[in-house]
């Protein structure tokens, strides 16, 4: 131990002394400073080598790397177009079953359950959240699939088979993977943080607020919808926004069911890909320096660029609702 | 039913509170069944491991390492390179972590600098960890030119940072000024205050950052097939090829093996109890130190 | 400590010498408290209180912090309802029921009991919106009813010259004392027969307090009004009869004049002549 300098009070910033103890000071503020900086560089490294990675694809098909739905190696050309579409229709079908599942399961949480149910069930979602996503991967595929194949999608396929319109939206072979599925499993995977958030700011309003919406008689369903809700909107959306990035970034869950198919078509059943899966998928086929190598890059660069912005957006809504709440 | 509504008063329209209940029973119905859902998924989950995983649960498992089908084998150098992996990650990701928190909290607390940090530091935490194993694919396996446990581990530690970031920094802006002024007032340098006081009087919170980080990054796949691949053999050098349990787990999932399937199985349960587990322990630990 | 009680316990049917000196304000009793005891839990807050509330006059309700005069307004509209472990023993009587029954609706109660808080609570919506929202909620009303419905209420608290402009401005913009106003303007705008305020001017500065108080005399020619007050001169300002709680006892209820020039309990002079509290 060193014996305590004797210093004046407002040591706080820099204590000039000769003793060895104040000179790790600065020696420690670098180093964590360093350490700060440290993750800057790595999300900027991250970016420079997607971005360079990619860029013989980007060079190679320009823009119609965008917009083209082709993805053959043999003929060495690639699209981004139909992995872009298989992620946002697959994340977009997810949030339209996870959102009510997770309002639901939070208005419960928050409104309805006796507080010791409340904990355990509350439990039970946090433990949902920290589940391995390969497991949601093989659960999927060995116990969603063979029921998708065998009562949703024959089931759907009588009800909407012969309706103008919806029959596309059915048709195919019954496999079981496909967007319909991975689109279940992503559901499943992203309800509890979902659910997490929305309690969260749910009880972070004031219980004064919610016992004058009471106060006016209002029922449970009342204040929830006309008190509650107004009152966390930022939050909540921040919550789905968060939700759906990581819906769109999630490879394991996704590379189980979706049935790796480059297409884009009308059928929720038909198998598709997500960028993440086709990344996971192609990559044991792609030597370093090759144009499918370069082309999986540029893809990583546009989930990144995607997950990004709703990352950021979400962020802002939350940074928001926060602010809000605290006026 | 009528007597509830003795309290009526004539001016009230009755068939509008009729409407009323009727729309609260609909709502908190279906928000039960939100919930029963949700729990059921759970429930589902669980019980397909435990149904299937049970049955593999033999000594070879945690002795042999993984072999042809038919041959005996297990998956003692998955748990192995997993064990190694998250460790060396933790090893890596823990105090870069910790440091960047104490920078957060304590040095560029407001500062234009700090506020970026911890953005890039929120988005490293949900950025998807397929990307992670690309990056560290072109920076670590590409230059060496093969495969490595130790390009796992460097993966594993991004996805494991930025969690104990979080913790760290929300934990020291728990700590009072009055333990702060009564350091510097002791005399001791800053660093020495930040670290001998600060940090030791939140370490269980920070500890329960580091321990979430290896539920995390204990059951991540995706990072791992471009960096550390896996392999089929008992290998502790972290300079080749190193297996791990959720590689294991995909590869085996994917064939038409029977036994293959089986260890598939059984390693998803192994892999999900631990990390249940750690999450389990953190919780209720953390519960019963706030109350 | 142990305190003295010099009530005493009496049955249900049987009014207290406390409540027949309520009788002397001359009017017909709206709600009646018997034998109420209240937990938080296993702890027991209230000890067998009873009283009147006489119709259209305002009774104070004052005592030291935690004597239980805020949970007795709580019973009053059963907001108890909403947290596990709270639970009342007894009879309050409303309109011939007592409301303390499970099967009371407790939607109807409390659009018959209405409540503003310590701090004003607008909705996140529309001034407007705040005031029509309770309307909505228990009648069916046109357009234009509703908007007259808003400005009748807005009038009532003052609050119309202000806000007139602005109607479709969110709430939460006002200033304090507004927000306050506006909370009671949508408390009465659902007609109800009781208001119950629990220390509605602890949060505002003493120009809103005033606008308050005037307001509650002219409120009272129509409710029922029981008012919770840390503050003696508001209760002796405002208030018809006061009545005093001390660590969960309803220790003494009379006129306000008489309970502040001649209480018959030392304690009661203790607290109003400031020795405690």
């Amino acid at each position: 131990m060193e014996i305590p300098a004797r210093q004046s009070l407002p040591a706080m910033k820099q204590a000039p002394s000769h003793q060895g103890g104040q000179k790790g000071d600065p020696a420690f503020r670098l180093l964590a400073t360093a350490t700060g900086v440290g993750v800057l560089v790595v999300l900027g490294a991250i970016i420079a080598v997607m971005v360079t990675g990619g860029w013989k694809a980007f060079a190679t098909f320009g823009p119609g790397f965008l917009v083209s739905a082709v993805w053959n190696p043999v003929t060495q050309h690639f699209g981004a177009a139909a992995p872009v579409f298989g992620t946002v229709i697959s994340s977009a079908l997810a949030l339209l079953v996870a959102v009510p599942l997770a309002f639901g399961t939070a208005f419960w949480l928050t409104a309805l359950a006796p507080p010791a149910a409340a904990s355990v069930i509350g439990m039970a979602v946090q433990l949902l959240a920290a589940v391995p996503s390969i497991i949601f991967g093989m659960w999927g595929f060995f116990v969603v699939v063979p029921v998708v194949a065998h009562y949703v999608q024959p089931a759907a396929r009588q009800l909407f088979g012969h309706v103008p319109g919806l029959s596309a939206l059915v048709a195919g072979a019954p496999f079981g993977t496909g967007l319909f599925t991975a689109a279940l499993i992503l559901a499943v995977m992203i309800t509890p943080s979902i659910t997490a958030v929305m309690r969260d700011v749910f009880l972070s309003m004031p219980a004064v607020l919610r016992e004058s919406g009471y106060g006016l008689g209002a029922t449970r369903w009342e204040v929830m919808r006309h008190v509650v809700l107004p009152w966390s909107r930022q939050g909540v959306v921040g919550g789905i926004v968060l939700g759906m990035g990581r819906a769109m970034g999630e490879t394991m869950a996704v590379t189980f069911v979706i049935g790796d198919s480059n297409h884009i078509g009308w059928s929720l059943f038909a198998p598709a890909n997500t960028i993440a899966s086709l990344i996971a998928l192609e990559f044991p086929e792609s030597p370093a320096g090759s144009l499918k190598l370069a082309s999986l890059m540029a893809l990583g660069a546009i989930l990144m660029a995607i997950s990004f912005v709703t990352l950021w957006f979400s962020r802002w809504l939350l940074a928001r609702g926060e602010q809000a709440a605290g006026r | 039913m009528k007597a509830n509504n003795t309290l009526m008063r004539a001016d009230r329209s009755a068939s509008l509170l009729w409407r009323r209940h009727m729309c609260d029973r609909l709502a908190t119905g279906l928000s039960w069944l939100g919930m029963l859902i949700v729990v059921f998924m759970l429930g589902s989950i669980l019980w397909t491991l435990l149904k299937n995983g049970l049955a593999g649960l033999n000594v070879h498992l945690f002795t042999l390492s993984m072999a042809a089908p038919g041959q005996p084998g297990g998956l003692a150098n998955a748990i192995m390179g997993s064990l190694i992996q998250t460790g060396l990650a933790i090893l890596i990701g823990a105090p870069a972590g910790l440091m960047t928190g104490i920078y957060l909290a304590e040095y560029g607390a407001g500062s234009r600098m700090a506020r970026i940090v911890r953005f890039v530091s929120d988005m490293l935490l949900s950025a998807p960890s397929i990307l992670i194993g690309l990056f560290i694919y072109m920076m670590l396996v590409v230059p060496f030119g093969h495969f490595s446990g130790f390009s796992g581990a460097v993966a594993l530690a991004i996805l494991a940072m930025p969690i104990v970031v979080r913790t760290t920094e929300d934990m020291l802006r728990l700590v009072p000024v009055a333990m702060r002024e009564a350091g510097i007032a002791l005399g001791a340098p800053k660093w020495r205050v930040i670290l001998f006081i600060c940090v030791r009087a939140v370490r269980a919170g920070i500890m329960t950052g580091v321990l979430l980080s290896i539920a995390r990054v204990a059951g991540e796949t995706a990072p791992l097939l471009f960096t550390s691949l896996g392999n089929s053999e008992w290998s502790l050098d972290l300079g080749r090829p190193m297996a791990s349990l959720p590689v294991a787990i995909y590869q085996y999932a994917g064939s038409a093996y029977q036994d293959w399937m089986q260890q598939a199985w059984t390693g998803a349960l192994l892999v999900t109890l631990g990390v249940l587990i750690i999450n389990i322990v953190v919780r209720v630990g953390t519960r019963g130190g706030r109350s | 400590m142990s305190i003295e009680v010099p009530v005493k316990a009496t049955g249900m049917t049987q009014p207290l010498d406390s409540t027949a000196a309520s009788r002397d304000v001359q009017s017909p009793v709206a709600m009646q408290v018997r034998g109420l005891n209240f937990y938080y839990g296993t702890s027991h807050a209230l000890h067998d209180i009873s009283l009147d509330f006489p119709e259209r006059s305002v009774t104070g309700m004052i005592g030291p912090s935690g004597c239980g005069k805020s949970t007795l307004l709580r019973v009053l509209n059963r907001m108890y309802d909403l947290y596990p472990g709270q639970r009342a023993t007894g009879e309050v009587i409303f309109d011939k029921q007592n409301i303390l029954n499970s099967g009371v609706d407790l939607n109807v109660l409390r659009s018959r009991i209405g409540m503003v808080f310590q701090k004003p609570t607008p909705f996140p919506m529309s001034i407007y919106d705040n005031i029509a929202f309770g309307i909505r909620l228990h009648e069916r009303v046109s357009r234009s009813e509703m908007d007259g419905r808003v400005e009748d209420a807005l009038r009532r608290v003052a609050l119309w010259s202000e806000v007139q402009d602005r109607l479709s401005a969110s709430a939460t913009a006002l200033s304090g004392g507004q927000q306050q106003r506006l909370c009671i303007a949508r408390t009465i705008a659902v007609r109800p027969e009781v208001i119950l305020l629990d220390e509605p001017t602890s949060a505002l500065d003493p120009v809103s307090t005033a606008r308050i108080e005037e307001l509650l005399d002219e409120l009272k020619t129509e409710f029922t009004i029981a008012i919770v007050t840390h503050n003696m001169q508001q209760a002796a300002r405002c208030a018809d009869q006061v009545a005093f709680f001390y660590m969960g006892r309803l220790i003494e209820v009379d006129s306000t004049a008489r309970m502040f020039t001649t209480p018959r309990e030392q304690q009661t002079q203790d607290y109003i002549t400031g020795r405690f509290g």
